[in-house]
């Protein structure tokens, strides 16, 4: 145990390293706070455009708050799965990695703490600017910060077994131009109620919201720090806030199951087919 | 400037600024002091020097992918940094251990895919491509995909890559490099092959590998800390230590304190100390034959059992030790330690 | 193998030409034998567009705006293929040692970005129009085409400004090693929003919006826009004819700059050594 808590703590610190001293700190702030407000930006003058300014309404909050909290999806997927590509194809380590005595899952996961850092600041960024200029319907002093915490943390466990499920596919596949992380967590955002409540969706396709973790975890977010917005939208009101967890813990511990049997058997695929060491950029 | 130079530079520096701690000054480093060199066309010209001489810098300065700080430099008879545009048709560059294509592509689609770079038409680059491979004795890996070569075979798709746009000066940079003894054996065989074949055409070829710079080249210039320090014919070279012994002694293993007095003993030049399994060798650059018996009888007094003594002839090695003081290997170790 | 040394005169159409399609040929091929990417550029990208309708039909907007989100979410897929597959890119074929390789040949480095950008066209083009068809059918977006032709005239030249960006844009790249994935994923949502992807640019004010046209996807959608859906014109931003002259002009003059900055990025690069810097 104390052998794959020092893996995790190495590759957090590797991962922190690649991902923070790239530039300078200026620069670094300027990154750290153009992409998440402009990516929020997007929503608002939607949002804004459509109701006509109505900013007061849950509905703002609802998006608002769910894209913002929804930064750590992208971040921590593409954080631990795109450790497979820029190792195997950049650094070349992955093969040093792999013959070394760690557990390359503690690794990866590791690595992707540094994402999840960077996620961090996104998300407070955009929180704050909602609170600062869009009068965001969020009231520090009714948090409930233990509820918030426990769904968070859950969360981010929840999250890297989704992206160790990714980093095992990655293992088998090329390295493309976009993200794979991001891919998957930019087409999850419409199955997980994130900016719209689930009842939009078809009905067909409800049942995809209601199997996936993300969906529960938001729900959880948003009650913990708007309990009142998450009460005006009916989809998940029949579950009591202990349900939403223990849903929210099984699915956990279900998405970490299968994510294990799935990255050992790609990890089995790759090192039969030699492609650990693989360079494929075309 | 006489148009029968394949290569020619003239006090050629180049400094690089290399970024220092968070709050530290950028420092400098200099890679290239001053360098003339003179290659006439037709030359197989060496570079032969430690890791970190200037060599690589040297061949990214004469290729256009990186301008001198100051001096000048001219391939084909064009400055590389006002008529880069003019030279770049005219060359081309193999490094050692590169990973340069694309992996998905098998060997003949990548070779194919620089030929274009040059504008050769598809049918020509296809033949030449073919008959290359067959030269290098890599046809049968052909449409192999480039990702599931091998180390050494990976180096010969490249040493392809640069002859097929049978270029008037070519570089190749440590092209050997981790190749293992029977691969860097044919690509050597390759080079000289066809430079006999090609009149006219130049190569400048660096390297740290002694045998290889003595065996290929017409003639070599041996760079330490970014200097020229000598250029001459391989045999010229080696006559400049004619008037010096060089003995070669196999002994019983000695205490590793011991060789240091060695190097003590007046008219040792230079001296190498190699341990072995069960044995020593020793290596003495000697200005004269008559310091030997004062060498033995130093190995006699330190009861040290001499196994076998051998005279050689002057390598580009000791040529180096005479030149820099220390032996290129001792060099290398200083530079990373 | 005694032939006379051939010199290609460097910049002559017939080697630009053959410099596109060798740099394309491995894309295309790569993506013939790595298909994996169908599934995550293709079709993953089209649910995430499928997002942005249900925001609207969450927020009860016209029906309209489905159709403009459609629109937008396909055009994202000529943005991506610019930043990722094209500017971005020349950082990991500098680690490869392509990049030198590339410099080092007597061919010119607009025709190599461009060659990038043509060999993911094949991508691009897939996810296009997936997205337009898939999402047209899906959301049952309406259109009513004013002219086939303007259209298509339209969508070229946008097409055209977009890469003489994109190509401005890559000769900063030249510059950069590690900085280059982040620049990358910065310049995303920020063009996201001033191209306005998923809402007409006219919704962002007139200043901001004159301001935005300088990003060729901005006007150019806003002029498809107003050549394709029925309210269209009342969403656009200018009148059709000023914003076919304003990519016309953005066209040559990011052909232009593009061809001077990456000749000057690339003198820059070479005096500063940045070209063959490997792996930090």
């Amino acid at each position: 145990m104390l052998g794959r808590l020092r893996t995790f703590r190495i590759a957090a610190w590797l991962g922190w390293q690649i991902e923070s001293n790239w530039t300078d700190p200026f620069l670094f702030a300027v990154y750290s706070i153009v992409k998440p407000v402009a990516g929020a930006a997007i929503l608002v003058v939607m949002y804004g455009v459509i109701t006509r300014g109505d900013f007061s309404s849950p509905l703002f909050s609802y998006i608002y708050l769910g894209n913002a909290f929804y930064i750590y999806v992208g971040a921590v997927m593409a954080g631990i799965s795109w450790a497979v590509i820029d190792d195997r194809e950049h650094y070349k380590t992955l093969k040093y990695i792999y013959i070394s005595p760690v557990r390359v899952p503690f690794y990866l996961v590791g690595r992707g703490v540094a994402r999840f850092l960077t996620g961090t600041i996104s998300v407070m960024i955009t929180v704050m600017a909602g609170l600062l200029f869009l009068n965001l319907q969020l009231d520090l002093g009714t948090v409930n910060w233990l509820m918030f915490i426990s769904a968070l943390v859950l969360g981010v466990v929840m999250l890297a077994n989704l992206g160790l499920l990714l980093a095992g596919v990655t293992l088998l596949i090329a390295h493309h131009f976009f993200l794979i992380g991001e891919a998957v967590a930019s087409a999850l955002y419409l199955f997980s109620g994130a900016i719209f409540p689930l009842d939009v969706l078809p009905d067909w396709l409800r049942p995809v919201g209601f199997a996936i973790p993300l969906t529960y975890w938001l729900e959880l977010l948003r009650r913990a720090l708007v309990g009142n917005v998450a009460e005006a939208f009916p989809t998940l009101s029949n579950f009591s806030n202990t349900q939403l967890f223990g849903i929210l813990v099984g699915l956990t511990v279900g998405f970490g199951l299968l994510s294990t049997l799935i990255f050992r058997w790609c990890d089995h695929q790759a090192r039969e087919r030699g492609l650990i060491d693989m360079v494929t950029n075309y | 400037m006489p148009d029968d130079h394949a290569i020619q530079t003239q006090a050629l520096n180049r400094i690089y600024k290399i970024r220092g701690g968070k709050k530290n000054e950028p420092k400098e480093l200099i890679a290239l002091r001053d360098v003339h060199i003179e290659v006439p066309r037709g030359e197989l010209f060496g570079l032969l020097g430690p890791n970190g001489a200037g060599k690589t810098t040297l061949i990214k300065i004469l290729t256009t992918l990186l301008a001198p700080s100051s001096g000048r430099a001219l391939v084909a008879g064009f400055d590389v940094t006002t008529q880069a545009y003019e030279i770049r048709p005219r060359i081309n560059m193999v490094s050692g251990g590169e990973s340069s294509g694309y992996g998905l592509l098998t060997v003949r689609e990548n070779l194919w895919m620089f030929s274009q770079f040059y504008g050769i038409p598809s049918k020509e680059a296809n033949r030449r491509i073919k008959e290359l491979l067959r030269v290098v004795g890599l046809d049968d890996r052909m449409n192999t995909k480039s990702s599931e070569l091998s180390t050494g075979l990976r180096q010969k798709m490249n040493i392809v890559r640069g002859f097929m746009t049978n270029p008037e000066v070519l570089f190749l940079d440590e092209p050997t490099l981790g190749l293992d003894v029977g691969a860097a054996r044919d690509v050597r065989g390759f080079i000289q092959n066809w430079v006999k074949q090609q009149s006219g055409h130049t190569i400048l070829l660096t390297t740290h590998h002694m045998i290889e710079a003595d065996e290929l080249c017409d003639r070599v210039a041996i760079i330490n800390q970014g200097r020229i320090l000598a250029c001459d014919s391989p045999s010229s070279l080696k006559r400049m230590l004619q008037r010096e012994a060089i003995f070669r002694l196999r002994v019983d293993s000695i205490n590793s304190a011991e060789p240091n007095n060695f190097e003590k003993i007046g008219g040792v030049r230079h001296f190498t100390y190699r341990p072995g399994e069960g044995h020593a060798t020793l290596e003495f650059i000697l200005e004269e034959e008559d310091v030997l018996t004062e060498v033995v009888n130093q190995l006699a007094s330190h009861n040290i059992h001499l196994q076998s003594l051998e005279k050689r002839e002057p390598s580009l090695e000791d040529v180096f030790i005479q030149l820099v003081g220390r032996s290129m290997e001792e060099v290398e170790r200083e530079g990373t330690s | 193998m005694k032939e006379p040394v051939e010199v290609s005169r460097p910049y002559s159409a017939k080697l630009f030409l053959q410099t596109v399609i060798a740099r394309a040929y491995p894309r295309v091929i790569g993506a013939q034998r790595e298909r994996s990417w169908m599934f995550f550029d293709v079709f993953l990208p089209f649910l995430s567009v499928s997002a942005y309708v249900f925001v609207y039909r969450a927020i009860g907007a016209p029906e309209t705006y489905i159709g403009f989100v459609v629109m937008g979410g396909a055009m994202i897929a000529f943005w991506m293929n610019i930043l990722w597959g094209m500017s971005s890119q020349l950082y990991w074929e500098k680690e490869q040692g392509n990049l030198a390789l590339y410099i080092m040949a007597p061919n010119s480095m607009m025709a190599i970005l461009l060659g990038m950008a043509l060999g993911g066209m094949v991508a691009t083009t897939l996810r296009a129009l997936v997205i337009i068809l898939v999402g047209s059918l899906a959301f049952n977006v309406q259109f009513a085409l004013v002219s086939f032709w303007a259209l298509l005239g339209t969508f070229l030249l946008t097409m055209v400004a977009l890469y003489g960006m994109g190509m401005m844009f890559s000769s900063i790249f030249l510059m950069l090693n590690r900085e280059a994935w982040h620049l990358a994923n910065l310049a995303q949502e920020p063009i996201f929003l001033f191209s306005g992807f998923y809402f007409p640019i006219k919704s962002l004010g007139f200043w901001i919006a004159a301001g935005a046209s300088i990003i060729p996807l901005s006007v150019g959608m806003d002029a498809m826009r107003q050549l394709v859906f029925p309210d269209g014109p009342t969403f656009g931003f200018l009148d059709v004819r000023i914003e076919l002259a304003i990519l016309v002009i953005l066209s040559i003059g990011f052909i232009l700059g593009a061809r001077y900055l990456l000749a000057a990025m690339e003198r820059l690069a070479i005096r500063e050594g940045r070209l063959t810097e490997s792996r930090r």
